[in-house]
């Protein structure tokens, strides 16, 4: 470890993205309140408004126009930062595309938070699906103090330039939103010289008045075409590039979050359970549980989302006999959850084992220890050979 | 910048003689917006930044599909972005602390539907950056279609005449009067056949825009949309202002002014008539649009004759 210890605060999961940014010092950020983000807004206007930042502070009409100043912002050369949630996200979808469109490094954090396709004040993650194809890198997180490191590390993401892609920090609205915990703040310098390496790069384009450059997402025929390829090509890269931030962010401030996906107790394990979120951390303890029970079940938390960890994925899921999938959104029309829809996807790497998709969590609803103690049971029973249910809603089928 | 005695002309406020646009460009012939265009950065300067959207500006000024047909720098955002972008990209210099001169420019489709909530939110937030909008009375880009300035009558693609459509059923948006009333540095209307007027009040507006949010509502006839001839344009943006239709004024922090006061306005059968979108209109509709000009007229006048 390189970095000072810094102040441990006991904040929210609110607090805590907004220390993040305010650490990271943008050049603009906006805001726009929405349950169970507002504070996010709140803070970063606090730390404004008392000198801890010198941030250009946006207060916009709404999230449409929230993402498009910082679009604006970042085209023209700066460092952005915006949050949301839920609705906000859907309200704001043709900017989310336009930006990732033209490489715009911007950094969001999203407390997840129930789409409003049914009316509800309330967590989940339907958000971060709806969104899944609009060229964001997408990173899920458990708990306050990964909120925190986690914001820090997407700017090292986004802005690499190799990358050049725009980054979605999630976390579950109401769970960690709200919930206060004890959170390290880094020092500034240690953040500074952390994330010091993105000024040694190449300069990226910038709109500068008077240069004969313009900025936009226009191409024609096999212009758009080459625009596209180089867009997935980054998302592509952007994976392994995790992996190193994380290790990095490891080797300075001494936590690390295992990049694209943190495995728990999978090595020797017949069967897995995938999960992300909050919710993990109510899965270790079932794991923990289970392993005292006699059976050999592994975790792994699914960190990447956007671009999806395939590789690290097969490889720790290879042989294993059976695997469990809890999401906390749905998939309409294969009426699964999207995760393990995605995950399906791996068969050709993995082999057919009996996968099993658990819908849970929905509009706040807990998923609980005894929740995912059956979810082990019965993916345990399904290695065994015992036919199972291919999808099971638990708050329904309880 | 200008110091002589006699009144200043249009090329007395030009910043830059060299005309940054190529020479033959994807615009109608006889079209304003064209004209206007090539006219805003002779005043502004080159050292703008061009914020814009689709519509009929986007295949020049944003290279929609191409390259841009021009040598500023310009930005395309959608939209439902304009001002916000604006914004951002505004923040960002000052955050910096460059001088530069941001320049929305979009139709009246943008302005005033769509891309409405951000430029109202912009002037709000008084941000710096100048707001123009070359109001061609709907969305003739994509085949003439109505918007919310598009005026009482006009046959549009969505607002056919026809045995029992008769035009559009509601006035227009006056949108550079609401956003003088939510208050800014500086609004103004203009057309292309007053240029001293124009000019004038673009000079002004790069000077406000130190200051706050500059919004320009300029008149644009459409050759297309309006089926008027190629060489009748500014024929008819003169008119408009002659009939009190398109009344030239300012309000600078608040402060309303007539730049031209007409003082024995022409009636408006005389507009109504150079434009073939108002062509079913009979005496009686022709009455109304009068009685709908006269009072519109009144309450600028009353505003300029407050204190």
């Amino acid at each position: 470890m390189i970095a000072q210890r810094g102040k441990v605060k006991v904040i929210t999961g609110n607090s805590a993205a907004a220390y993040g940014a305010m650490l990271c010092r943008p050049d603009v950020a906006t805001s726009y309140p929405i349950t169970p983000m507002s504070e996010v807004a709140e803070q970063l206007s606090s730390f404004r408004a008392n000198g801890l930042m010198e941030t250009e502070m946006v207060e916009v009409e709404g999230e449409n126009s929230a993402m498009n100043v910082v679009a604006g912002a970042s085209i023209a050369g700066g460092r952005t930062f915006t949050a949301t949630s839920s609705w906000g996200l859907s309200f704001m979808y043709d900017a989310v595309q336009h930006a990732a469109g033209f490489r715009a490094p911007i950094v969001m954090v999203i407390a997840n938070r129930e789409s409003p396709g049914i009316l509800a004040v309330s967590g989940g993650q339907q958000d971060i699906i709806s969104v899944r194809d609009t060229g964001w890198i997408q990173i899920i997180v458990e708990e306050c103090q990964e909120i925190l490191d986690t914001v820090i590390m997407a700017y090292r993401l986004a802005e690499d330039h190799n990358i050049l892609l725009p980054v979605m920090v999630n976390y579950d609205g109401f769970y960690l939103s709200y919930m206060t915990t004890a959170v390290e703040i880094p020092e500034q310098a240690d953040v500074d010289n952390f994330l010091a390496p993105l000024k040694k790069q190449p300069a990226r384009q910038m709109l500068e008045p008077g240069v004969a450059l313009g900025c936009g997402t226009h191409g024609i025929e096999l212009g758009f075409v080459e625009l596209r390829y180089r867009q997935c090509a980054a998302m592509e890269r952007a994976a392994t590039k995790l992996d190193e931030i994380d290790c990095d962010f490891g080797e300075y401030f001494g936590r690390s979050y295992g990049g694209q996906i943190d495995e728990y107790r999978t090595d020797d394990a017949d069967i897995i359970i995938v999960a992300s979120g909050g919710a993990v951390g109510t899965a270790r303890v079932v794991i923990d549980a289970k392993r005292e029970e006699g059976i050999k079940v592994g975790l792994i938390k699914l960190r990447l989302f956007r671009p999806f960890p395939r590789r690290r994925l097969a490889a720790a899921l290879k042989g294993k006999k059976a695997i469990g999938v809890i999401d906390r959104s749905v998939d309409f029309g294969w009426n699964c959850g999207p995760m393990y829809m995605e995950l399906r996807a791996l068969t050709p790497e993995i082999g057919i084992v009996p996968m099993l998709s658990y819908i849970d969590g929905l509009a706040n609803l807990d998923i609980t220890v005894p929740h995912i103690a059956r979810v082990v049971d019965e993916v345990h029973a399904a290695a065994k050979g015992k036919s199972y249910q291919e999808v099971t809603w638990i708050p329904l089928e309880e | 910048m200008v110091e002589k005695k006699k009144k200043p002309k249009v090329y007395d406020y030009f910043q830059e003689k060299e005309d940054p646009y190529a020479g033959g460009v994807a615009w109608c012939a006889g079209c304003m917006l064209e004209l206007t265009a090539r006219f805003i950065p002779k005043v502004l300067g080159k050292d703008i930044v061009l914020v814009g959207c689709p519509g009929c500006s986007a295949p020049v000024l944003y290279g929609q599909n191409l390259g841009a047909w021009h040598r500023m720098s310009y930005f395309s955002a959608l939209m439902t972005g304009v001002a916000s972008s604006a914004t951002g990209i505004s923040r960002y210099y000052r955050k910096t602390g460059r001088e530069a001169t941001v320049v929305c420019f979009t139709g009246d489709g943008c302005s005033a539907d769509i891309g409405f909530q951000p430029l109202s939110g912009a002037a709000e937030r008084n941000e710096h950056i100048i707001y123009i909008t070359y109001d061609n009375e709907g969305y003739m880009n994509t085949g003439y279609q109505r918007s919310s300035t598009t005026p009482l009558g006009a046959s549009t693609s969505t607002t056919p005449a026809g045995t029992v459509g008769h035009g559009k059923p509601t006035p227009a948006k006056n949108v550079p009067l609401l956003i003088a009333m939510q208050g800014a540095a500086y609004v103004a209307t203009a057309t292309l056949s007053h240029l001293d007027d124009f000019a004038k009040k673009l000079a002004k507006a790069k000077e406000k825009s130190r200051e706050g949010f500059v919004y320009i509502h300029i008149f644009a006839p459409c050759v297309m949309g309006w089926r008027i001839e190629t060489d009748m344009s500014i024929q008819i943006c003169r008119m408009a202002v002659r009939t009190n239709y398109f009344p030239l004024w300012e309000a600078e922090d608040g402060r309303f002014r007539l730049t031209n006061e007409v003082t024995s306005p022409r009636p408006i059968g005389e507009f109504i008539n150079m434009v073939r979108k108002f062509s079913h209109l009979k005496e009686p509709d022709i009455a109304e649009f009068q009685q709908m000009v006269d009072r519109r007229y009144a309450v600028i006048k009353k505003l300029c004759a407050l204190e």
